[in-house]
C-alpha cells in the first residue's frame, strides 16, 4: 500500500514538474519575443518606466530576506520547534527567491548582455549596485546556511557550529532595508523618499517568506515530506497578521499624512490612488490587506489548514498591490506635471503588465517552483522519512 | 569651466523651435524629444488657462537641466552616465547602458530622459543632422547632451542658435564676461525644483 503511494506522489510530482518545466519555457519564448522586439511589448512608458518586473524583484529579495531570517532566528533565540524546517527555508531564499529575484531584474533592463557591468563597472554610489551585492551575498549565505544545516540534521557537525552563519544570515536579512534604499534615497519620488519604507521593506519581506512558508508547508504536510504540527502553522499565521497589520498602519498613515494638506506633490499622489485613476487597485489592496489579516489571525480553539493557506494566498496578493500601488501612484504623478511635446510612451494610466510581462512572469514563477521542487527532491530538506522520494 | 544656458521666459512664444532644431540636429528617432516645450495655461499643450478674456498662458522649455549634482549620476549603476570633470556637462554613454532606466527613476525634471522602448524609427530614410553625433541605440536611455559635438567644433548648441526670440542663452559660467554670466546678472532668475539639491545649469529668466 505503502508502494503505491508513494508512486502516486510521484507520479503527481511529476506532473508538477512538467507543467512548471512548461510554463518556465514559455516565460523563455516571452523573453525571447521581448528582446528581439523590444520593451515596447511590455505597458511601460516614459512616466511608468518600471512595472510588474520591479515588483517582483522587490518580493522576492524581500522573500529571500525573510526566508533567512526565518532559518536564522530559531538558532539565535531558541526556538526549537521552527529548527526542523529552517532547512526548506534556508533552500527557499538561496533558490526560489534569489534566483527569481535575478531574473525579474535581467528581464527588465533592456540590455541584458551588458550585465557584467555591474562587475567591471560598478557605481558604489548607486542604491541599485548595492542590490547587487546584497542579492550575491544572499546566494552565497543561504546555499553555505543550507549546507550546514542538512549536515547539523544528519549529525555531521554540533549545532553551536551553525551559530556563527546563523548571525551572518541574521544580519543579511535584516539589510533587506538595503533594497528599499533604491526607491527611498530618490528625491524625484516623495513618496517613496520617507523613513517608513525601509520599516516598510523588512515588514513586507519577513511577511511574505511567512506567508510561502505556509503554503510550503501546506504542500509538504500533505504530500508528508514534512509533518508540521497545525498549532504551529497557526502561530506562523498570527506572526503574519501581526505583520500585516503593521503594514496597513503604515500605508493609511502615509495616506492620511499626504491627504490632509489639501494640496501639494504627495496629495496630488495619494489623492490619484484614493479617489483617481489608481482607486480600483487601492482598494483591493485594502481589502486583500484585512483579509488575510482576518483569516490568520481569527484561528480559534482549533485551527483549519485550509483557512491558513487561504490566509497566506490572499496575503502574498496584499504585498504584491502593497508594492505595485507604491510604485504606480508615485510614476503617474511626477514633481513635473505641466502638458507639453508628447512622446513615446507617454502616460497611459492606470498600469496593467502587457499579456507578454505576465508570461514572463509566470514563467520566472515557474522556474523558481521547479528548483524548489528538485531541491526538495535531491536534497535532504524534510522532517521525514519520506523525504527524498517527494 | 562649467557650461551653462539660461533662458528668459519673457522672450519665450512657444514657437518649438528650439525643440526643432534639437531633434533635426541630433537625428532623434521618432518619438523621442531631448527638448520639450511644456505649457504652464490648459490642460493640454499650448493651450491658455483662464476662462476668454481673462486667459493666461506661459512657456517652460525643459531639456536635461546638466546639474552640478545629479542624482541620475548617483543612480546609474553601471557609471552609463556621469558627469564631465573638465565642464560639467552630464554625458549618457550609450555604450554602457544597461537599460535598467534607474536614471529616469531619479531625475526629478519628468521626461528629460527618454527611453528607446523600440529600434529606432525615422521619419525620412535619410540621417539628419550633424554627422559627428553617437548612433541611437536600441533599449538605452538618452538625452540632451549641450550639443557636444557642436561644441567640439566651436559652435553653441543647436537650440541656442535657432531661437528666434534669442531666449537661450549659453556659455561657461566660471567666466564672469561670457554671454550667459551677463545675461543673469542682474535679472531675477529660478532653477526647477531647486529643492530637491540637484543645482541644475539651467537658469530661468523671469
Amino acid at each position: 500500500m505503502a508502494v503505491v503511494t508513494n508512486t502516486k506522489k510521484t507520479s503527481a510530482t511529476n506532473l508538477w514538474m512538467i507543467i512548471f518545466a512548461v510554463f518556465a519555457v514559455l516565460g523563455a519564448v516571452c523573453w525571447g519575443l521581448q528582446l528581439t522586439k523590444g520593451l515596447q511589448m511590455t505597458n511601460l512608458g516614459t512616466d511608468n518606466m518600471w512595472g510588474l518586473y520591479i515588483v517582483g524583484f522587490m518580493i522576492f529579495t524581500g522573500i529571500a530576506a525573510g526566508s533567512l531570517l526565518f532559518a536564522a532566528v530559531p538558532y539565535l533565540f531558541k526556538l526549537e520547534e521552527f529548527k526542523p524546517y529552517t532547512r526548506i527555508a534556508s533552500y527557499l531564499g538561496a533558490v526560489a527567491s534569489v534566483v527569481a529575484a535575478s531574473l525579474f531584474i535581467i528581464v527588465d533592463i533592456g540590455n541584458p548582455e551588458r550585465v557584467w557591468l555591474f562587475i567591471t563597472s560598478g557605481n558604489w554610489s548607486s542604491p541599485m549596485f548595492w542590490d547587487f551585492i546584497m542579492l550575491a551575498s544572499y546566494m552565497v549565505i543561504s546555499i553555505m546556511f543550507t549546507r550546514k544545516l542538512i549536515l547539523l540534521n544528519e549529525g555531521k557537525i554540533e549545532e553551536k557550529s551553525v551559530k556563527g552563519l546563523a548571525l551572518v544570515a541574521f544580519a543579511a536579512g535584516i539589510l533587506v532595508t538595503v533594497t528599499s534604499f533604491v526607491f527611498s534615497f530618490q528625491v524625484a519620488r516623495p513618496l517613496w523618499n520617507t523613513p517608513a519604507q525601509p520599516l516598510s521593506f523588512l515588514i513586507a519581506a519577513l511577511a511574505a517568506a511567512l506567508a510561502v512558508m505556509m503554503i510550503l508547508s501546506h504542500i509538504l504536510n500533505k504530500s508528508g515530506y514534512i509533518k508540521m504540527p497545525i498549532g504551529l502553522l497557526a502561530k506562523m499565521g498570527k506572526l503574519t497578521a501581526a505583520l500585516l497589520c503593521i503594514e496597513l498602519i503604515i500605508v493609511i498613515t502615509e495616506i492620511l499624512i499626504g491627504l490632509y494638506p489639501g494640496s501639494g506633490e504627495d496629495y496630488a499622489a495619494f489623492i490619484w490612488l484614493v479617489t483617481g485613476k489608481g482607486a480600483v487597485s487601492f482598494w483591493l489592496e485594502m481589502v486583500a490587506l484585512v483579509t488575510a489579516i482576518v483569516l490568520l489571525a481569527k484561528q480559534g480553539t482549533s485551527p483549519k489548514a485550509g483557512l491558513l493557506l487561504g490566509g497566506a494566498i490572499i496575503a502574498l496578493i496584499a504585498i504584491y498591490l502593497i508594492k505595485s500601488n507604491l510604485l504606480q501612484a508615485q510614476l503617474f504623478n511626477p514633481l513635473i506635471t505641466l502638458p507639453g511635446t508628447p512622446v513615446y510612451g507617454g502616460t497611459t494610466e492606470p498600469y496593467v503588465p502587457s499579456l507578454l510581462e505576465m508570461g514572463l512572469s509566470i514563467g520566472i514563477l515557474s522556474l523558481g517552483a521547479l528548483l524548489l521542487n528538485l531541491g526538495f527532491g535531491k536534497l535532504n530538506l524534510g522532517t521525514t522519512a519520506d523525504t527524498r522520494k517527494l | 569651466m562649467r557650461y551653462a544656458m539660461a533662458i528668459d521666459l519673457d522672450r519665450c512664444t512657444g514657437c518649438h523651435a528650439c525643440s526643432v532644431a534639437c531633434k533635426v540636429e541630433n537625428n532623434l528617432p521618432d518619438g523621442i524629444f531631448w527638448n520639450r516645450i511644456l505649457t504652464a495655461g490648459g490642460k493640454s499643450m499650448d493651450t491658455p488657462s483662464g476662462t476668454f478674456p481673462n486667459l493666461s498662458m506661459q512657456f517652460l522649455p525643459v531639456n536635461c537641466q546638466h546639474c552640478e549634482n545629479p542624482a541620475c549620476v548617483k543612480a546609474c549603476p553601471v557609471k552609463a552616465t556621469y558627469k564631465r570633470e573638465e565642464d560639467g556637462i552630464v554625458i549618457q554613454d550609450y555604450d554602457k547602458c544597461i537599460g535598467c532606466r534607474y536614471c529616469m527613476v531619479a531625475c526629478p525634471y519628468a521626461s528629460v530622459r527618454q527611453f528607446n522602448w523600440k529600434k529606432p524609427e525615422y521619419a525620412i530614410d535619410v540621417a539628419m543632422g550633424d554627422a559627428a553625433i553617437t548612433p541611437h541605440q536600441y533599449n538605452t536611455v538618452e538625452k540632451c547632451t549641450f550639443c557636444t559635438h557642436r561644441l567640439a567644433q566651436g559652435l553653441k548648441p543647436a537650440c541656442i542658435d535657432t531661437c528666434p526670440n534669442r531666449a537661450r542663452i549659453f556659455g561657461d559660467l566660471d567666466d564672469p564676461n561670457s554671454e550667459v554670466s551677463r545675461a543673469i546678472q542682474g535679472r531675477s532668475y529660478f532653477h526647477l525644483l531647486e529643492e530637491k539639491g540637484t543645482k541644475p545649469s539651467i537658469f530661468y529668466l523671469t
